[in-house]
Order: C-alpha cells, then sequence, then structure tokens
C-alpha cells in the first residue's frame, strides 16, 4: 500500500522508517505550507481549529501524489481529535478519492475488530522487519527530539543568524538516510559537535530561558506557530520545550492503550488550578507552566489554536499561575488567519519585558 | 474569558449574580461524564478550576466529580459520597431516591410532552444550556411557535432511544450532547420538515457535530440552519434568519 499520513514537526522522519518496516510504501506529502493550508480550509468545516484544516491539506497533498491509503490517529474523547478523523475520512469520500483511510486508536468492539483492524494496518511484511522498522523508527524520533533541544540552546548564541536551522536541517536529512543505528549514532554525534561549533565565543550577556506550553500540534508544527521557536532564536532567547514527542508517544499511546498512563506527578504540580484532566493537553499546560516556575525561567509562551477546547481552558487558569507565581506568561492563539507581523510584535514586545525584568531583578540583587 | 464559548461565559455572569445576591456557598461540579462511556464537553471538565478566578476569595465551591464512564453506579457513589459530607447516612440515602424519583418524573414529563397539532416540524439541536435560555437563544423556541411551528428537542427522546438510533454512525459519537442530537434527529425524521442547530462560537464538539448532522439531515431530505451565536450576536438577524428559513420550509412542502 501507498501510505500518507499528516505532518507534524520532523515526525515523518521516523514515520516514514516505521511505515517502511509495516512494509508499505510511505509518500510523504510535501511540507505543510499556504498551499496546504488553503487546500485544507476550502473543504473544513468553518469552525474547526486550524490543525483540521492543514492535516486535511496534507492528505490531499499525499493523495495527489499518489498515495492510497490514509493513516491518521483517533481516539475517544473528550478532545475533539478523536473524530478528526472520521469527519476527515467523510470529506474525502464525498470529493470521491478512492482511498482507504485508517485510523490508529485502540478498537471498541470485540478482539475480532481489533484483529482486523491490525491485519490492515500491518502489510505483507515478516516479523523481522517489522521489528527493525519499529527499533530504526523509534531511534529516529529519539535523535531528532535531541538535536532539536540542542538547537533551541544554540540558537540564541549563534554567531551568524539562521546557521542553527541550516545545520539542523541539513543532519536531519541525513538522519533520515540512515538505515542502522550505528550510522544514526555517527550523524547525531557529528551533527553535536557542529552544532555547539556554532556558537560565539565573545558572548557574554545572560540569554533569556522562556519555556513553551501549549497543544501538542501547534507547539510542534512549525509552519503553523510561524516558526515560534526560530523567531524567539532569533531575539536571543534560548527556547525550553515542555512537549517532547518521544515523551508523547510513550505515554498517550503505549501506555495509554495499556491502561498504564498516569497522570500523578501532572495532577500533583497542576493542584490548586486544575484538579484532573480536561482532555488534549489542558492539564499539561497548567502542570508544565508550574514546573516551569519553579525552575526560574524567564517567562511562559502558552500556544493554543483558536476554538481549542481543553487549552481554553488552561488559558482561562494561566493568569492566576503567572500572578502566584511571579513569571509573566503569554497565550498566543493561531488560526488561519494568522498575521506574521502582528505575531512577531508580540513576541518583541514580551521579550522586552523580560528582558527588562532581568535587568531590575539583577540590578536588585546587586543592592 | 477569552476564547469561551457563549454558555460558559454566561456561566460566570450567572454565577457572579447569585454571589453579588448573596450567596455563599455554590454547587459546580465538575461533571466528567453522565453516561457509560461518553463524556461531556471538556468545559464540563474543568468548570470549577475555570470559576474559580472570577469569584471572590470567600466563596465556597461545592464540587463533587461527577463520572459515569465506568457506569451509572459510579454516578450514584460520587453524588452519595458527596451527600455524606454534609449529612447522616439514612438523610442522604432519603434524598438521593426522592431526587431519582423527580429526575425521572421530570424526564418521562418532557418526553411525553404533547407537541401541538399542524404547522411544520422543527428540530432544535445545540446545547440545552442555550436552547433552554430564551434570553441566550434569541427565544428560539418561542419565535419557532409564534411562526406556527411544532418545536422538537432532543430531551424529549431517552438515552436508550438515541443510543440506539446513532450507531449507525461509523464512529461511536463520544460526546453525550451529540449522540443525543444526532439520535433525536433519526428519531423524528418522520415528523420533521426541518432543523435549526444553534452553536455557540468556539465550540470545538459542535463544530464537527454540526457536519455529521447536516450530511445526515441531507440523506433525511430535510434542511438545515446553523445559527452561530456568540455575546455579540444581534437577534434581530437571528430572527430575520429564522424566518427566511421558515418560509423555506412551507414553500419546500407546498411543492
Amino acid at each position: 500500500m501507498k501510505v500518507t499520513f499528516p505532518h507534524l514537526g520532523h515526525a515523518y522522519i521516523a514515520i516514514e522508517a516505521l511505515l517502511q518496516g509495516l512494509g508499505h510504501e510511505p509518500i510523504t506529502p510535501p511540507l505543510t505550507t499556504k498551499r496546504t493550508l488553503e487546500w485544507g480550509s476550502r473543504l473544513s468545516p468553518e469552525e474547526t481549529c486550524l490543525p483540521f484544516k492543514t492535516i486535511l491539506g496534507n492528505m490531499l497533498e499525499g493523495i495527489e501524489l499518489g498515495a492510497d491509503t490514509v493513516y491518521m490517529i483517533g481516539g475517544w474523547g473528550p478532545c475533539r481529535l478523536g473524530y478528526y478523523a472520521e469527519i476527515q475520512r467523510i470529506i474525502l469520500a464525498d470529493l470521491g478519492k478512492q482511498v482507504e483511510f485508517i485510523t490508529l486508536e485502540v478498537p471498541r468492539g470485540g478482539p475480532s475488530q481489533a484483529w482486523q483492524r491490525l491485519r490492515k494496518i500491518v502489510g505483507s511484511t515478516d516479523v523481522k522487519s517489522l521489528v527493525q522498522g519499529a527499533v530504526l523508527s523509534w531511534t529516529k524520533l529519539k535523535i531528532i527530539d535531541e538535536l532539536e533541544n540542542l538547537s533551541l540552546w544554540v540558537r540564541p548564541r549563534e554567531r551568524e543568524r539562521g546557521s542553527t536551522s541550516r545545520l539542523l536541517e541539513g543532519q536531519l536529512q541525513r538522519i533520515r538516510e540512515a538505515q542502522s543505528i550505528r550510522a544514526m549514532a555517527k550523524v547525531r554525534d557529528r551533527a553535536e559537535l557542529a552544532l555547539q561549533d556554532l556558537i560565539d565565543p565573545k558572548l557574554t550577556s545572560d540569554i533569556l530561558r522562556v519555556g513553551l506550553v501549549g497543544e501538542i500540534y501547534v507547539a510542534a508544527e512549525p509552519f503553523v506557530n510561524l516558526r515560534l521557536e526560530e523567531r524567539l532564536g532569533y531575539l536571543g532567547v534560548e527556547v525550553v520545550r515542555t512537549i517532547h514527542l518521544p515523551q508523547w508517544v510513550e505515554d498517550h499511546i503505549f501506555k495509554n492503550a495499556l491502561g498504564l498512563y498516569k497522570q500523578a506527578s501532572l495532577k500533583r504540580s497542576a493542584a490548586g488550578y486544575l484538579e484532573g484532566f480536561v482532555g488534549g493537553h489542558g492539564l499539561e499546560s497548567v502542570a508544565r507552566s508550574v514546573d516551569l516556575a519553579r525552575q526560574e525561567l524567564d517567562g511562559i509562551i502558552h500556544i493554543l489554536p483558536l476554538a481549542c477546547m481543553p487549552e481554553v481552558i488552561a488559558q482561562g487558569i494561566l493568569p492566576k499561575v503567572s500572578a502566584d507565581k511571579g513569571i509573566p506568561i503569554m497565550s498566543l492563539v493561531v488560526d488561519e488567519h494568522g498575521g506574521e507581523i502582528g505575531f512577531q510584535t508580540r513576541l518583541e514586545a514580551f521579550v522586552d519585558l523580560l528582558q527588562r525584568r532581568a535587568s531590575l531583578c539583577a540590578a536588585n540583587r546587586s543592592i | 474569558m477569552d476564547g469561551a464559548c457563549l454558555a460558559l461565559k454566561s456561566y460566570v455572569g450567572h454565577s457572579q449574580a447569585l454571589i453579588a445576591a448573596g450567596v455563599e456557598r455554590l454547587f459546580v461540579p465538575r461533571i466528567i461524564s453522565v453516561y457509560r462511556g461518553e463524556y461531556t464537553c471538556p468545559n464540563f471538565l474543568g468548570l470549577p478550576d475555570l470559576l474559580r478566578p472570577y469569584l471572590p476569595s470567600g466563596v465556597k465551591l461545592l464540587s463533587p466529580i461527577l463520572d459515569a464512564r465506568k457506569g451509572q453506579g459510579k454516578l450514584t457513589r460520587s453524588y452519595l459520597r458527596f451527600g455524606l459530607k454534609a449529612a447522616p447516612w439514612a438523610k442522604v440515602w432519603r434524598a438521593w431516591k426522592e431526587a431519582c424519583l423527580m429526575q425521572r418524573a421530570a424526564e418521562i414529563s418532557s418526553q411525553s410532552a404533547l407537541v401541538p397539532q399542524g404547522g411544520l416540524g422543527v428540530l432544535v439541536l445545540g446545547p440545552r444550556y442555550l436552547t433552554d435560555d430564551p434570553f441566550l437563544s434569541g427565544n428560539l423556541q418561542g419565535q419557532l411557535e409564534r411562526l406556527g411551528a411544532r418545536v422538537y428537542s432532543p430531551c424529549q427522546v431517552s438515552d436508550q432511544v438515541s443510543l440506539r438510533l446513532s450507531t449507525n454512525v461509523e464512529k461511536p459519537l463520544f460526546w453525550s450532547s451529540a449522540r443525543q442530537s444526532v439520535g433525536s434527529l433519526e428519531h423524528f425524521q418522520e415528523e420533521i420538515d426541518g432543523v435549526v442547530n444553534l452553536v455557540p462560537f468556539g465550540c470545538g464538539a459542535e463544530s464537527l457535530i454540526s457536519v455529521l448532522i447536516q450530511r445526515r439531515a441531507g440523506a433525511h431530505g430535510l434542511p438545515t440552519l446553523d445559527l452561530v451565536v456568540d455575546e455579540h450576536t444581534s437577534y434581530l438577524g437571528l430572527l430575520t434568519r429564522l424566518e427566511a428559513f421558515y418560509e423555506l420550509l412551507e414553500r419546500k412542502k407546498s411543492g
């Protein structure tokens, strides 16, 4: 089967490896662009959120490239992501696209249904290549995360603007091509050294550190968040991620499917602000913000798609966290009408505020 | 409250009005689920936490966790546990029994409510917090009746019926309100001539469910009208659209 799937940052590199292991031919859609969004939003219900529209656009562009199967994740609520796949399947069917739509979720119904679905997901392959694909894919996902995190640290310290992003992109393409764990480890080690070489040795001033919380898709997909991490990096800010794809896959896919995903530590952190889970990443956003405040970061940016129900709850609660813990928090809402200039202005204003605050604190301390 | 829907905003307003009237304790349950395997809207899951910052600190919130995901028995237990904090066992049990009877009576009376004869049948869907409130819905029901319509609503359909009728969706619906909407559309399809769907702006669930409802209504040859409301809605504009829709239904009926 020729399988296409939606984008999520650099995850496509790992997904390709996994699909090959499953015995499918991956059809990676082109990276999300304005065309993707316009195509997707033309066919989407007006009030669905930005992720729905870009994901639908990814699927359409993948089908355009010749895919005959679409993979999409599902779920059982209360976040509406669980129902996306179903609506997208209907939209594609209405368009007359002859594709098989496979929703990856824990199926409801008997074991025979579960087995049927599993048979569909696993193509013609043997156990050995299946395991190999899974291991490769998992390693790729972890290395991508490591390199991206390192680049977040390097970017505000780089000598030449833009060099970190260029180097990272090149190295990630090499990870994409790598076919063994040893080759990948080699690329990673070299990339780590090369990234550290980009640092400006003359740099003396303190670097601001800003945490990033929010909904995973908009936090991880650079087109959707208007390259937020890069923008902050160029403003001289080190971004601290709280959402890591490998962690997310482990918690929400494996542990959740087995019923082992416990949110005790999140609940402990969010105690007093949000008691219990509200779907999506609402609880995470609040809990991580409290954690970040404890780690003495300079500020927090909370990013969410317009009309995202769980994040709207977090957005309503975060001002209280900000006031109690004395840490500035800014919520950024993204939708398909995102104006880059306005976005940049808000970021600059926020960073200005953080700088002023940091220098005041430093002055106070020296007295 | 930025980004919140009309229902949530008015809930905050209602609570503040109660506080201003001298109320010291507010019953704001955390409603996770009211039916097995289903959820309510995510806003209900965080309702007490959302409300807290908007209330003066002296007010006490009574927030039991109501969760029927694992069956109705759990729901009963959480109510009883909540009651035991305030009163002895016998009293709680008596109150619970009485509440069950009252609820049952209310459900039966709404399910067997007689719909007047004549006119065209219109099914009004949407969150009950809005549709049942004449102010927030722009007196939708009253206006429809004034135009001569027979008004149907999802609360006239029992859970069992809507559950059975909504199963022919390919993927089971995991929001109770959505399941009721789809189920009642199937239940009343013979009796109605059109569907009015009241959607609060920014409601994540409704934005997807309105697609399903439009498709299913379309399959039965029923026109639908989506009315998106928020706090800036002009109810005069709403009325104009409603009248135009009703006229269209009449013209369709007379061929």
